[in-house]
């Protein structure tokens, strides 16, 4: 085993959970003060992980939910950018297919994995399946953390 | 060195009079090094929207394996069935599972899986038993330990396999270990026609040192299923899972026209020893 093939992008895996794991003790308490907005339409998701934007979030409630799918689609794109090592300049949207940059089957379960730990939810084997596209990952993302908070 | 290397013509007789339709075949994508009208040459023998679902790759290198994967298919059913190229027709399940539409009638469960990865593109077929393949390149983790990144796929393998895992000596040999349990599911779930969604935790590997292979589905042995580990080189390994049609998943089952099978004759089909792939180059998957 001299020369293993390389996945640089997996150090970049590790600081970035380091990261959110940092992140945990600021989740509880800006979850605990977001209960108060359950009844507006409103991105719990952006308001745990982005504690500093709430005032942001209040005052843009009416179109909050276009606004979310949006931060949701850009953080999606950012894990799937970084497990899959995507070259700087290679635009990736929420059409993209994991397949076509270059995602394997292990690809994806890291991927789903770091979905779970950025959003906090559980995705189960059978939904991971239908996942193909960002815009799949972000619109499971959205119901399962609505079904989470309802 | 050429990169048209030409195949010893004896292991292609030999696979041919033995095997029917059954075939093994592997190409070495590091030798392939196409120019772009070379590249093009070898996408105009796929229908159409083949080249337009290749395009899409966004590296180079998925591009390579995946015309090289979608060449292996035509290129099999061209030389073991004798249809024309722009005559066959291969679709897809709504799992993404390619089989061949057009198949003679004669050629019953005629199926075929590819797998690639790293540096290899395979695909190997059958007549009668379900076939599939994987093939993993054991690649390090980078910047986390092993244990680290094995807990990703934690849920995905069983407690007696992470047991086997464990017992082994060092991060490299669990890493190996851990791919070999990863292939032979990922070529069992391929065979069925089944997606991730089928549940890799459903599967319980068996072995002894990696012979007489033998997986347990939902906690009950089964009788009808046959896997072989190959080690193409260090860092690739390939698995081969044979198996029973009545396991096909439905939307699978569907395309194949002898699911119900002798139990004589699909025992004989199945207890064929594997033997090892046969290397083909590109310029023997374009021959037309």
């Amino acid at each position: 085993f001299g020369n293993f093939a390389k996945r640089v992008s997996r150090s970049s895996i590790m600081l970035w959970r380091q990261f959110l794991g940092s992140l945990q003790v600021a989740n509880v308490i800006s979850s605990r003060s977001s209960v108060s907005f359950r009844s507006q339409k409103m991105s719990f998701v952006s308001i745990r992980s982005r504690p500093s934007s709430l005032r942001f979030k209040i005052c843009c409630s009416a179109t909050g939910e276009a606004q979310a799918k949006k931060e949701t689609v850009d953080k999606v794109c950012m894990i799937v950018k970084k497990q899959l090592a995507v070259p700087d300049g290679t635009p990736v949207t929420a059409e993209s297919k994991f397949s076509e940059l270059g995602a394997d089957s292990l690809d994806t379960v890291e991927i789903v994995m770091g979905l779970e730990e950025e959003f906090n939810i559980t995705v189960d084997e059978t939904s991971a399946q239908d996942i193909a596209t960002v815009q799949d990952a972000a619109d499971l993302i959205e119901k399962l953390v609505t079904e989470k908070t309802a | 060195i050429s990169p048209w290397e030409k195949l010893p013509e004896r292991n292609e007789m030999e696979e041919e009079h033995s095997g029917g339709v059954r075939r093994r075949w592997l190409v070495d994508v590091a030798r392939w090094s196409p120019s772009p009208t070379q590249f093009q040459a070898a996408a105009a023998l796929l229908p159409p929207h083949h080249r337009h679902a290749i395009a899409r790759f966004v590296k180079e290198e998925d591009r390579k394996r995946a015309l090289l994967s979608r060449l292996l298919q035509y290129s099999l059913v061209h030389r073991v069935l004798g249809i024309p190229f722009h005559q066959i027709h291969i679709y897809r399940t709504t799992e993404g599972k390619p089989y061949l539409e057009n198949g003679p009638p004669a050629f019953k469960n005629f199926n075929f899986n590819t797998s690639h990865q790293g540096d290899y593109v395979g695909i190997a077929s059958e007549l009668l038993c379900l076939v599939g393949l994987d093939i993993v390149c054991i690649s390090k983790p980078q910047g986390e330990t092993t244990v680290e990144f094995l807990k990703n796929f934690s849920s995905y393998l069983t407690g007696h396999e992470w047991n086997c895992i464990g017992r082994a000596a060092g991060s490299i040999e669990m890493l190996t270990e851990f791919y070999r349990y990863w292939c032979l599911k990922e070529a069992f779930v391929k065979a069925v026609g089944a997606g991730v969604g089928f549940g890799l935790h459903r599967l319980e590997f068996h072995h002894v040192e990696w012979s007489n292979i033998s997986v347990y589905i939902d906690g009950i042995e089964s009788r009808k299923w046959r896997f072989c580990l190959f080690k193409l080189d260090e860092m690739h390994l390939a698995s081969i899972a044979k198996g029973h049609p009545e396991d096909a998943i439905h939307s699978f089952k569907t395309t194949l026209s002898n699911v119900v099978v002798e139990e004589e004759e699909f025992y004989a089909a199945l207890e064929i020893p594997e033997e090892t792939f046969t290397l083909q180059t590109v310029e023997q998957l374009t021959q037309l």
